[in-house]
């Protein structure tokens, strides 16, 4: 496999005794398994995998499939920003290039930290407040891109650029 | 696909011919039975229909319904009493052109694509062409053949435009037997693979290769004789003389049996 990486697999048996060993508890494993470690760590798939009876191919599939899956270690606060039709005419494209320019980072990256990981979303049916900027479960409507430090502020991960 | 031979027996039409079938039987299979041809890029009758290409599309109609026709496509469409079917239709070829347009615009460099649009009228794809033309079309056909035996070394992962054939995490795949069903029945030849006397490469996985002991061919990897010996309950022996030997012995046996030729000498032991 790939991935340097030694994971502790106990998370995951947890998880996993919790549901029957088949292939209908796979997405909720894998949600569990998610929230577990932020991510979905390449070991972590190998042992779903053995213990459902669903072969690692299928696994990496729907591990790939959704965008709720990272198969990349994900920053401890999650920010995304609305990239959809109302919001990209209302700045999206400015708040999230301050958000890239403050925490030093691609849409789509984490910082080195693990602090934060931006993600940009198509419209999350809140266009009457758009632009909309989300960090973790918290909505921020009518986002400027001058507040962006203040939204990171309130949330978990240290926003050193400010 | 299993046909559905249990339903009752209906009549139905397809581009004005009347044909017989049973209800639940997929249109496109019995189209096909009736010398209709419909053209398909995803279906094999030797699996489920998966309903990715849209090109079997066709239009049905019932009576009392005043013209009114929708879309189906074929393959996955299950047949009742007095369905009129249309083939052939200019909606139908219409929609068909856009498919094809499409895929030329995915995949412009690829013979069959560029032979089927250009049945359809299309040389060119009015859409922008891929900057990175690939060969694969995503019907799927090769995943699902590695399903149907039992293996599923690979499989489509991510999506959208991002959508592709790959083993997991883009690795040699760990499942993979090197039976190269996914190579023979993918229809553009987009999966790479070498085989040899000696050994056969897919996916990035070298595998070892079972000589017949009889012609010497290497004809079979020993990962495929472990699988279909374990699945099919025969001893992995079975697998180690090839199907054209096989088929010889055979032949000698019931010419023997027959008393065509002398019964042979006892095996030396
Ligand atoms: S690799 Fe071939 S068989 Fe597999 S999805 Fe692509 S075109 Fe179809
Ligand atoms: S476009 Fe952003 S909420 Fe709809
Ligand atoms: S053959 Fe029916 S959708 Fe591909």
């Amino acid at each position: 496999m790939s991935a340097s990486c030694s994971v502790d697999l106990t998370p995951a048996e947890k998880v996993l005794e919790r549901y029957p060993a088949e292939e209908a508890s796979l997405i909720q494993v894998l949600q569990d398994v998610h929230r577990a470690y932020n991510y979905l760590p390449c070991e972590v798939l190998v042992r779903v995998a053995e213990t459902l009876h669903v072969p690692l191919a299928k696994v990496f599939s729907v591990g790939t499939f959704y965008k709720a899956f990272s198969l990349t270690p994900q920053g401890r606060t999650i920010v995304k920003v609305c990239t959809g039709t109302a919001c990209h005419i209302r700045g999206a494209v400015q708040l999230l290039d301050e958000l890239c320019r403050q925490l030093n980072v691609e849409p789509g990256g984490t910082t080195p930290d693990l602090g934060f990981t931006v993600k940009t979303v198509n419209c999350v049916g809140a266009c009457a407040m758009a632009p909309v900027l989300i960090v973790d479960e918290t909505y921020y409507g009518n986002a400027a891109a001058a507040k962006v430090g203040k939204y990171l502020k309130g949330s978990g991960g240290k926003a050193d650029a400010n | 696909m299993s046909i559905e031979n249990s339903g009752k027996p209906v009549t139905l039409t397809i581009d004005g011919k009347p044909v017989q079938a049973h209800s639940g039987e997929f249109l496109l299979a019995v189209a096909q039975r009736a010398g209709i041809t419909i053209p398909t890029l995803c279906h094999h009758p030797a699996l489920e229909p998966y309903g990715g290409c849209r090109l079997c599309v066709v239009d049905v109609t019932e009576e009392g319904w005043d013209g009114w026709c929708k879309m189906v496509i074929a393959c996955q469409f299950p047949v009742k009493e007095g369905i009129i079917a249309f083939t052939a239709s200019e909606r139908v070829i219409e929609t068909r052109r856009v498919v094809l347009d499409l895929l030329l615009a995915r995949c412009p460099d690829t013979p069959l694509i560029q032979r089927l649009a250009r049945e359809y009228g299309i040389e060119k794809t009015s859409y922008v062409p891929n900057p990175n033309p690939t060969d694969c079309i995503l019907c799927a056909l090769c995943t699902r053949v590695c399903d149907h035996i039992g293996v599923s070394a690979i499989a489509t992962v991510n999506r959208g435009i991002g959508r592709e054939v790959a083993p997991p995490y883009h690795q040699p795949p760990p499942d993979c037997i090197g039976c190269l069903a996914c190579a023979e029945i993918c229809p553009t030849d987009y999966i790479p693979y070498t085989t040899s006397s000696t050994s056969r490469t897919i996916w990035g996985k070298s595998f070892e290769m079972l000589r017949c002991p009889t012609c010497g061919r290497a004809h079979i990897t020993v990962e495929q004789a472990r699988h279909f010996a374990g699945h099919g309950g025969v001893s992995e022996d079975y697998f180690t003389t090839c199907d054209a030997c096989k088929r010889k012995q055979m032949a000698g046996t019931f010419q023997r049996l027959q008393g065509v030729l002398p019964a042979a000498a006892p095996p030396a032991r």
